[in-house]
């Protein structure tokens, strides 16, 4: 009986112990290829306008990327026609909200494309993108691998994160980020005229834990995305592109915010916190100490 | 109930788990909030950098051991859900361990159906591994260190302990009851240690005994510290989680040691959680803590875990369950995770308890989801709301750390203690002739 009970149990010891290193043999027998997940240092031949911005600057600040925008990357724009710099394209940003509650939620932007309006016929043909690039306050970050899950679904061409994306610190250790989201906007859209091409665009932000503040409350202030629209010129030598500011004169500090109300912790708290912490695990040991040396100590007797 | 065979028992649990992992597949795609775990898809992505060739930690926020990542390579390859398959199917082998303790403990059969009941159908539990939790993994390892102790297979179980430790960091808080486990009057080498049957156990009354004759067994097993299986159990769980360490420290080099090691030996998160540290270390986290402010926080745990230790060591299994509920309850971030690391040991320890199910049991568990349902809702209010609610987030820690405590005193008080072996007759005959 005993001798069966023991097959039966070292059957069940070997198949557990076969379970365990299975799992790991049919791993390492096995060749993978797979897509990576976004990755902020991928070499992307300059698509991204934001890395050329960290490629210079260390951090994210309005007056850096204000004037990066005017005076470094607005002269390289458009090797077609550089003294046209419109080319009769419009963005403009229509609205601006937060949508839900708490800790979580989702930045909407409704952003209008015109185009046509003066345009220039002997222009080549050209596939268009709406570059949108929306920077965050310091207390409000994107989650580069969030975004990434949203990208698939939804389709946009490219989106990625720059900056602080350390998901877990609070907002007194951490630095701003920005996303940055390429739209298609369709070919051989300056030939025609356009009376308005409608992106809205729902980002989800998620609030960092925000400095002590005696009120209870910080109130964080996003402002408009910067938009841009890029062309790639199909040149008789070689591409070209071309890149399109928002009718806003660019480095023009933005005018619409939204404010979002995150629940800061009190420091008026701090003393008092600390002291009941304490003594409720000193308790909470005192009992757990008394209760197994006196417990334990009970011995048991046959009756 | 008895009518039900432990083959059809784990049928049910498989179906169930594989109909959970499908369910969650379908809300991914067509519900707004997802039924897996955001954890899953940091593993997930750690394992598809890893099948890439790169390091698993280039994906923030992934602070396992690369044994993880290797493990869920196939999630590219395979199916995405692959992971979610493994952790069940260890959810399942946590299910047969429990039944083969108990089993070779002599605990009759409608006992141990109870049991592995408990585990196999406790929502919390099934939904944790089919939502992609990797807890089951360890949960699983964690029993067979127990069979291979109780089997007298002291290498086998001290291999386990070492992976088991580099894999996830919390089990070396088993390490001392191990070692005094292995009381040289129990384990001699080629003799197969005897175990304590459950009915020898039953049908005895509790009495008090002031003298605390433990005391005494303490110090002997201070004075045979240095006995050949405590020695074999510290080198070979010390090697093999050096040779891991060291393996993956030289691939991955120190992005591996701070993410998957320091990371958790030194974290203090100031975001809210069911630890009544939490709001604590929050409100003092712009400034660097004095030492003597770190000590005041460790010392609670400290003294919990050594006292526990040195009181129910020889009854191993109950002495992890308190040990990790204990640790869970005072340690200084507590997610939702870790319960699953004592709902393990429970089904282990409830045959030797003479709580009545009605209503100290019923009562039991009302207290504890109670004074878990209570902290949600407050953490809802701050979270989803958007409240300041800190100090009542905070409270409701300080009541969760009650319900805990209350309820570890409770087990502790109607257990009955039972040592896992009994001494060899002849033992001393034995000894002295080797002198």
């Amino acid at each position: 009986m005993s001798t069966r009970h023991c097959n039966r149990l070292c059957l069940n010891q070997k198949l557990a112990i076969l379970w365990m290193f299975l799992s790991g043999a049919i791993v390492s027998s096995s060749e993978v290829e797979t897509s990576r997940p976004s990755d902020s240092r991928n070499s992307d031949d300059g698509k991204y306008i934001l890395r050329s911005y960290f490629d210079r600057y260390e951090n994210l600040d309005d007056p850096s990327f204000e004037n990066f925008m005017t005076h470094e990357l607005s002269p390289s724009l458009c090797q077609v026609t550089p003294e046209n710099r419109g080319l009769g394209v419009r963005l403009s940003v229509r609205e601006l909200s937060l949508v839900g509650e708490g800790s979580h939620r989702q930045l909407s932007s409704s952003i209008r494309l015109q185009t046509g309006a003066e345009s220039i016929p002997e222009l080549p043909p050209h596939i268009c993108e709406v570059i949108i690039i929306q920077r965050l306050p310091l207390g409000v970050f994107a989650d580069p691998f969030e975004l990434q899950n949203l990208h698939k679904r939804i389709g946009f061409r490219d989106m990625a994160v720059f900056g602080d994306t350390n998901l877990e610190l609070p907002s007194f250790r951490s630095n701003r980020s920005a996303v940055e989201v390429h739209i298609d906007a369709g070919s051989d859209i300056l030939f025609t005229q356009n009376s308005g091409m409608e992106i809205n665009m729902l980002l989800p932000l998620h609030a960092r834990y925000q400095p002590l503040d005696e009120s209870g409350y910080s109130i964080i202030e996003i402002g408009e995305p910067d938009i841009l629209t890029r062309c790639s010129m199909e040149g008789k030598q070689h591409k070209q592109s071309c890149l399109f500011m928002s009718s806003n004169e660019s480095g023009k500090s933005r005018t619409r915010t939204v404010e979002w109300k995150i629940p800061a912790g009190m420091k008026a708290h701090a003393g008092f916190v600390s002291v009941v912490t304490f003594i409720t695990a000193s308790l909470s040991t005192v009992s757990i100490v008394y209760a197994s040396m006196f417990w334990s100590g009970t011995k048991v007797l046959k009756t | 109930m008895n009518s039900l065979k432990p083959g059809s028992i784990f049928l049910i649990s498989a179906i169930l788990r594989v109909g959970l992992i499908l369910y969650g597949e379908w809300q991914d795609e067509h519900m707004e909030v997802r039924y897996t775990d955001v954890d899953y898809l940091v593993f997930s992505d750690a394992a598809s950098l890893m099948a890439s060739g790169q390091s698993p930690y280039k994906r923030t926020t992934y602070r396992y051991s690369p044994l993880l990542a290797f493990l869920l390579i196939p999630n590219s390859f395979i199916a995405a859900s692959w992971g979610k398959f493994l952790f069940s199917a260890s959810d399942l082998f946590v299910g047969l361990f429990i039944r083969i303790i108990l089993k070779q403990r002599k605990v009759p059969d409608h006992l141990c159906t109870y049991s592995m009941l408990i585990w196999l159908f406790n929502p919390f539990t099934f939904t944790i591994g089919t939502r992609g939790n990797c807890e089951p993994i360890v949960c699983a390892t964690i029993l067979w260190i127990i069979i291979c102790l109780i089997n007298g297979n002291v290498v086998q179980a001290a291999c386990w302990y070492g992976l088991i430790v580099h894999f996830r960091i919390y089990p070396i808080i088993y390490a001392l009851p191990i070692i005094l486990f292995l009381d040289p009057r129990f384990f001699q080498s080629g003799v197969k240690p005897l175990l304590c049957d459950w009915t020898s156990d039953q049908g005895k009354i509790r009495q008090i005994n002031s003298q605390v004759t433990d005391q005494f067994d303490v110090w002997i097993a201070f004075k045979n510290i240095f006995t050949r299986s405590r020695i074999l159990f510290g080198l070979v769980s010390g090697s093999v989680f050096l040779l891991c360490t060291g393996f993956f420290f030289r691939l991955y080099g120190w992005e591996f040691l701070h993410e998957a090691l320091l990371y958790h030996l030194t974290r203090t998160d100031p975001r809210h959680n069911f630890s009544i540290y939490f709001y604590h270390i929050y409100l003092n986290y712009e400034r660097d803590l004095s030492v003597l402010e770190k000590l005041i926080s460790f010392l609670p745990q400290f003294i919990v875990q050594l006292v526990l230790v040195f009181c129910f060591a020889k009854d191993l299994v109950f002495c992890f369950f308190v040990q990790t509920v204990a640790f869970v309850a005072f340690n200084k971030v507590i997610t939702a995770q870790y319960f699953v690391w004592f709902f393990c040991l429970l089904p282990l320890i409830l045959p030797w308890t003479n709580m009545k199910f009605k209503w100290q049991g019923v009562c039991c568990i009302l207290l504890w989801m109670g004074a878990q349902t209570h902290w949600l809702l407050w953490g809802y209010l701050l979270e989803f709301k958007g409240k300041n609610v800190f100090l009542q987030l905070w409270m409701a820690s300080l009541l969760f750390l009650a319900a805990n405590t209350f309820i570890l005193i409770l087990l502790i008080r109607h257990h009955n203690y039972a040592p896992v072996f009994r001494q060899h007759t002849g033992v001393k005959t034995t000894q002295k002739k080797h002198e």
